[in-house]
This record gives structure tokens, sequence and C-alpha cells, in this order.
């Protein structure tokens, strides 16, 4: 049995190792040196599935390596990602859902900006009609 | 046992008076006759009288007899009217009965699949606080969203890059190699996969401060073990990537 030295060691190393899924350039690597392919490597990403429970997976900064992992556990994707294209692609798309929430932010000011200057009309007409309302 | 079939009432009565009948043509003929000739055989005519009153008694007596079963019959079909009316009602309750049941069963399943809800969301319930937390953690770093300044050519990226994963635990403990792994390195030293110590950039994704006392699940250390269940082979979710990235020399299945 292991020391709990050794397994905070281990907590650790299988925190950073399951993060760096998270970069396509990295499952490129790995599918080029052969990793996906063995039996052991694949018992082990069946084994990181635990990261998925709350209580481990709020130590996770980087949440895009749940769904990598994921899809790792499917053979079809393991045996794609030999191709640079196919990891480019991910890494594309990956990079474009990254910037969604932040254009969505964006937009969203940018029509809020439009409808000021509408608001600010509207609200000079009704002072007037409340002046004529009191005066009575 | 009596094989013999007792004469029904109708019979007897049509019998009783088709004597009367007999008897009395009998009687009239003699009175006939007698006007003409004397009586040829003396006393037949009260003989025949006599059976005339007797058949007439019978006859009464059937008719009395008739009276009587015609009024049991009436009862019987009074009482057959009632049973009817209590057969009606015993289907109503039934039909009722089984509305019923139906109704309470269905409401028992669906409490029944509320406890089960109720009892799975309270399975799965995280304090709010610690959701809120967790989310700045991750949007803060911009792990999950783009920093609003981010231009193309910028090194941040939503996974760890080359140079956080060389410093981390794990870079230093495989000392690994440089061999054009995709990534923005600058730098030598960084190109040779080393760095010391004091230099060695603490990023929080490595979170040492704050997974003190979390401890990994166990495992036989032996991953070459077939584990139970085996792996999916989903073709149809990987599909549609695959032909989206081009015309790649993968051979399709």
């Amino acid at each position: 049995m292991e020391t709990e030295e050794q397994a905070r060691n281990r907590f650790q190393s299988e925190l950073e190792f399951i993060q760096c899924l998270a970069n396509p350039n990295y499952l490129n690597f790995l599918a080029q040196r052969g990793f996906l392919r063995e039996k052991p490597f694949i018992n082990y990403l069946k084994y990181l599935l635990y990261w998925k429970e709350p209580e481990y997976a709020k130590f996770l900064k980087y949440p895009h390596c749940l769904h990598m992992l994921e899809l790792l556990q499917y053979e079809h994707f393991r045996k794609e990602l030999v191709n640079a294209q196919c990891t480019k692609f991910i890494d594309e798309q990956q990079l474009l859902h990254w910037q969604h929430y932040s254009r969505k932010r964006t937009r969203l000011q940018q029509a809020l900006a439009e409808q000021q200057p509408a608001q600010q009309q509207q609200q000079q007409l009704l002072p007037p009609q409340h002046g004529n309302a009191t005066a009575k | 046992m009596a094989t013999v079939v007792e004469k029904s009432t109708k019979e007897r009565l049509l019998s009783a008076l088709d004597d009367l009948e007999v008897l009395s043509r009998e009687l009239i003929e003699m009175l006939a006759l007698s006007r003409t000739q004397k009586l040829p055989q003396p006393g037949e005519d009260s003989q025949i009288l006599e059976l005339l009153v007797q058949r007439d008694r019978e006859y009464q007596e059937l008719m009395e007899t008739a009276r009587q079963q015609g009024e049991v019959h009436q009862e019987m079909e009074q009482l057959e009217k009632e049973v009817e009316k209590r057969d009606s009602d015993i289907q109503q309750l039934q039909k009722q009965l089984k509305e019923a049941e139906h109704i309470l069963a269905t409401a028992v399943y669906q409490a029944k699949e509320k406890l089960k809800s109720i009892d799975k969301a309270r399975k799965g319930s995280i304090s709010s606080e610690e959701i809120i937390k967790y989310a700045h953690r991750i949007s803060a770093s911009n792990a999950v969203c783009a920093p609003l300044n981010w231009v193309p050519g910028d090194p941040r990226r939503p996974y760890p890059t080359d140079l956080e994963m060389r410093s981390g635990m794990l870079g230093h403990m495989a000392n690994l190699p440089t061999n054009g792994v995709n990534g923005h390195l600058p730098g030598d030293a960084l190109a040779a996969g080393r760095l010391p110590d004091v230099l060695t950039p603490h990023y929080p994704w490595q979170s040492s401060d704050v997974s003190v006392g979390m401890l990994p699940p166990h495992h036989g250390n032996d991953f070459g073990l077939e584990p139970p269940g085996h792996n999916k082979e989903n073709e149809d979710d990987v599909e549609a990537m695959s032909t989206d990235s081009s015309s790649s020399s993968s051979d399709s299945d």
C-alpha cells in the first residue's frame, strides 16, 4: 500500500495529467507515439473518469479536459487523433468555443449601447407631461 | 323417483272442459230423444247429471288452483326483477371500484417517482457558495472564457500550454525531451526541458494548497489487466468530426 505522501503525489500528478488532456496538441503527441493504442493506457483513461465526481472535479482548472476524457473513451476518437489535421480542427473549434462567451458579451453590450440613446429620447418626452399634471 | 310427468294445469283444465262438453251434449241428446221415446235406459239421465256435476266441481277446483298458480307466478316475476336490479347495482359498484383502484395506483406510482427524484436531487446537491467559488476560479483565470482583449497571437489558451505542462510535477518527473510538440515555447532553457527550481512558476492548476488532504481513489497498480466492461464503440458520435476534418488518409470503416 502506498503512503499518504505517495498518494498525495499521485493525486497531484493525476490532476496535472488529466488537465493536460485538454490540450489537443498534447493528444496528438500521445497518439503519434502510440500511447493511445496501449491497453494499459486505455484502462488508465477509464480509471481517470473519477475526476467527473463533484468532490474531485472542483480541483480542475481547465474543465475542457473532462470532455476530452469522455471522448477518449471511444476507440474511433483515439484513432483519429493521430492526424495533425484532426487535432488542428479540434484546437480551432476549442478556441472558437472559448471565445464564444466573450463575443456574446460584447454583442450584448453593443446592443445595450444602441438602446441607450433611444431610452434617453423617451425620458426627455416624459417630464413635460408630468409638469402639466402637477400644474393642475 | 317419479318419472311420470304430471299433467300441467292447463291440460287438466282443457280435458275437464272437454268432458263437460261431452257430457252436456249427451244429456241434451237424451233430453231430445226422450221427447219421442220413453227412457230406454232408466237412471241414465241421473247418471249423466251426476257426472256433469262432478266434472263441474273438478273444473271449479282446477280454476282455483290455476288462480293460485298465477299469483305465485306473479310473485316470482317480481322477485326476478328485484334480483336484476341488485345485479346491476353490483356491477355498477364493481366498475367504480375498478376506477378507484386505477386512480389510486396511478397516484401511488407518481408519488413514488417523485420520491425517487427528490432522493436523486438531494444526493447531487452542492452548496451554491461552492459552485460560485468554483465558477469564479475557472473564469477568473480565463480557462473557460477568453479574455476580452484576446487576439490571435495571444499565447493564452483554454488548456495548459507546453510551458505550464513542463513546469509542473509531471514535467519534472519525466524530464521530457523536446520533440516538436506544438505550442509557443520561447527560450532555450525551456527547449532543454528543464527549469531551475527557483524559477519554477507555480500555476494554480497544480493546486497543491487546495488539495491538501485530498487523495485519489485506490487502484490496483496494474492497468494492464482488463477492467470490467470494455470501451464504447460509438461510431455515430465521432463520425461527424472526422468527416469535417478534410480528406486525410484515415481509412473509413
